[in-house]
């Protein structure tokens, strides 16, 4: 009795609407859905089940169920913690400098405005992120080689004994910051370039009745007023470094010793080369959520900021 | 007059190719399928042979009707991507060239059909196959089972520069000891600041882990107990000794040729060595065999014409175990046109066209190439290569499933211990412990 009671309340909610226009939205939102359970739910579900068993590509008709064996295994495993520690430093190190290149550039493209010069010249300056990641750690693999590339030739020109970029583990971190800020450094500036030009002149026309000099411009009317910009192009930019792989994969394969190791190419390591799904799938959904613990802190601030 | 006499030479070797070829024209027509109308997809790793098997393709098709094709991919991504169609249950490709390393995972995961039944009911005289090489044709079978052919063999030779031995008086060093004298001599001693002693692979990861393995029999040790040269049972007791007395000597040996190497040696793998080498800027490498012919290409190299061959060096009281891997062919387990694949594999493999391969750049796996007139004639080396042949261990390296992340773990120490992160003792006391911990979880240990 009470069954049919439940089933009789439950028919109208999974007849179809008789409203068109609920229908009507149901025929738009139904493709999105289905989009949305296929290619995120689905993945990251199944991620998280593969993450939960001992198992390997090439025999997962002898996977085992292991709770969270491989989430323990991974939080003590020297070498998975040192890749977030690489990557925690990889961007932090980035994005400081690509801010703070990134609003000189802007500036002096500012400056610049319409004359032909800007514009060639700020077309060129994004030419560096038009480039496939790959490419890149390709091309500075070759330019800093330290037997055989430009670099090295150039600093001895001038009497300097060149290091090995990507051999010393003193520099082959911050030598995979540098290319990686040479080549994101040109978004962040076309970012805070369209937040300068929004700035209304009559600041400007202001300060210099007042009397003020560039840093104090450039410290209470410019930096306040692209703020904004700058935390959504920091929260971007977050994310893309925890995403960071080729430059690494070409250049430095998390070498030298385990300097550049980050957890991209850790993770990559595990399930394609060693074909350890289980426990690559652990570090994936760490690292996802290591990122979505990030953004939500950053949105956060910005709407705070935006009260 | 020279440039006369070699053309003849040239000429009188074409057509002695050629003629061998139609010579074996009419038996190949009758042995071989017909496959008019068929592609037949053939997976390989880039390394400088692939021109050769491309170039030998044709014949294939003129016998058959089936086109070839042949495509090249690096290291880690062919693995990546032949476990990974694998596990998809791809028929893209019909024929696979394997590493002989990967077997075991191979294997296990049901990638590759056995040719065991096709070649033993084939023609004994058109297999051949006790030509192949010994310590390389051990790298075609696992489980006791012949998987695929032993198609593409390297041997590790020591390449140094003959020129520059002569000018300074020395001999090509046979020892660690006279190793790392020459090394230190040409790095530091020969008035070239430009030019190094000796370049090895130490960058971390599948090159410094391979490099170990390359060296430690020749060190005197052993990788695990029961994997010694001539063991019967290699992998009966895989207990590690990669902390052992001799493989920590060997990591202080490779430390101690750091400062004899080219700027940057730390993260040198296998193509930096032989760029190194090939640019004229060491002295020395020891590197596959497979390279040998590109560093004599006067258009690829700078010292074409000036180096020579030696056989791998070893430790003081100890005997040279020169290393040996290359590629195994194989057929795949799901492709759908296997006769043809094992055609293809038959007629490639067999005595007369290994040779025309090998006189075409391929590395040679047989006998009756590494001794035959015309071969020696053309590659100088060959003669050495045959001598480090007869020495080599089939296992020198592990070949199970645990493999890749095996020798990852070791390269990782190793590279430790080179860069100076870790003392040797310590770097190899952390390998050990790694390498039984994943041999544990594999199940090869108990």
């Amino acid at each position: 009795m009470a069954q049919l009671a439940a089933s009789t309340a439950l028919a109208p909610a999974l007849r179809a609407p008789a409203d068109p226009e609920r229908r009507a939205m149901l025929v738009f939102i139904v493709p999105a859905v289905i989009y949305l359970l296929l290619l995120s739910v689905f993945p990251f579900i199944y991620s998280v089940y593969l993450s939960l068993h001992d198992a390997k590509l090439t025999q997962m008709a002898r996977k085992k169920f292991v709770g969270f064996e491989n989430y323990v295994d991974l939080l003590t495993d020297p070498l998975f913690l040192k890749s977030i520690q690489n990557t925690a430093v990889l961007t932090v190190g980035s994005i400081a400098l690509e801010v703070i290149l990134a609003f000189f550039c802007a500036k002096v493209f500012l400056s610049l405005k319409e004359n032909r010069t800007g514009q060639v010249m700020r077309s060129m300056a994004i030419l560096p992120m038009m480039i496939t990641p790959i490419c890149v750690g390709l091309i500075f693999g070759y330019i800093l080689n330290p037997t055989l590339g430009i670099a090295n030739y150039l600093l001895s020109g001038v009497g300097i004994d060149g290091p090995s970029w990507f051999g010393d583990p003193a520099w082959a971190l911050p030598t995979v910051i540098a290319i990686n800020v040479w080549q994101w450094t040109p978004f962040m500036m076309l970012l805070m370039l369209a937040g300068l030009v929004s700035i209304p002149s009559s600041l400007y026309e202001a300060a210099e009745l007042e009397g003020a000099k560039w840093h104090h411009v450039a410290r209470w009317i410019e930096l306040p007023a692209i703020r904004d910009v700058i935390l959504i192009g920091i929260i971007l930019r977050v994310i893309d470094n925890l995403k960071l792989f080729d430059i690494v994969y070409v250049t430095t394969r998390g070498g030298r010793s385990d300097a550049t190791e980050l957890v991209t190419f850790f993770t990559y390591r595990q399930q394609f080369q060693f074909f350890k799904v289980g426990y690559g799938s652990a570090a994936a959904v760490i690292i996802l959520l290591i990122s979505i613990l990030v953004t939500t802190i950053a949105v956060k601030y910005l709407r705070r900021m935006q009260k | 007059m020279n440039r006369l006499s070699n053309t003849l030479k040239g000429a009188t070797a074409l057509a002695l190719a050629l003629s061998a070829t139609q010579a074996m024209a009419q038996d190949w027509n009758a042995e071989l399928g017909d496959y008019a109308g068929t592609t037949l997809r053939v997976q390989t790793i880039q390394d400088p042979f692939i021109d050769a098997l491309k170039g030998m393709t044709p014949t294939f098709t003129g016998f058959t009707g089936a086109e070839v094709t042949v495509e090249g991919f690096g290291y880690d991504p062919l693995h990546e991507k032949q476990i990974l169609s694998c596990s998809q249950k791809d028929n893209q490709y019909d024929v696979l060239f394997v590493d002989g390393i990967w077997l075991g995972e191979f294997v296990d995961a049901g990638c590759i059909e056995p040719v065991a039944d096709r070649v033993a009911a084939a023609d004994p005289a058109i297999m051949a196959m006790d030509d192949y090489v010994p310590s390389f044709a051990g790298q075609a079978s696992w489980n006791g089972t012949l998987q695929c052919l032993p198609i593409a063999g390297y041997w590790h030779l020591m390449h140094y520069r003959k020129d520059l031995f002569d000018a300074a008086g020395l001999k090509a060093p046979t020892t660690f000891a006279e190793l790392a004298a020459a090394a230190k001599y040409f790095a530091e001693e020969d008035g070239d600041p430009e030019m190094a002693g000796v370049a090895m692979n130490f960058q971390r990861g599948s090159a410094a882990g391979q490099n170990f393995f390359e060296w430690i029999y020749s060190g005197g040790g052993k990788p695990w107990e029961s994997n010694f040269p001539g063991s019967a049972e290699p992998y009966a007791d895989q207990t590690p000794l990669f902390n052992s007395p001799e493989s920590v000597a060997l990591v202080q040996f490779f430390k101690d040729m750091v400062p004899f190497g080219p700027p940057g040696v730390e993260s040198f793998a296998w193509d930096e060595r032989a760029n190194a080498f090939m640019q004229g800027k060491v002295a020395m490498i020891n590197a596959w065999s497979v390279q040998t012919p590109m560093f004599n290409d006067p258009a690829t190299s700078k010292v074409a014409g000036k180096f020579d061959v030696a056989m791998f060096p070893h430790a003081e009281g100890a005997t040279s175990v020169p290393p040996v891997g290359g590629w195994v062919m194989c057929i795949n387990a799901h492709s759908e046109q296997k006769d043809a694949a094992w055609d293809f594999m038959k007629w490639f493999a067999n005595p007369a066209t290994h040779k025309d391969f090998v006189l075409a750049g391929g590395p040679p796996s047989r006998v009756s190439a590494m001794t035959d007139a015309d071969i020696t004639a053309a590659q100088f080396w060959v003669p050495t290569l045959y001598e480090s042949a007869k020495l080599a261990w089939s296992e020198l390296r592990p070949r199970h499933a645990a493999t890749f992340e095996m020798i990852d773990a070791l390269g990782l120490q190793v590279n430790r211990a080179i860069v100076g992160e870790a003392a040797p003792q310590e770097a190899m006391d952390e390998a050990n412990a790694a390498i039984t911990e994943i041999l544990t979880d594999a199940g090869y240990l108990k």
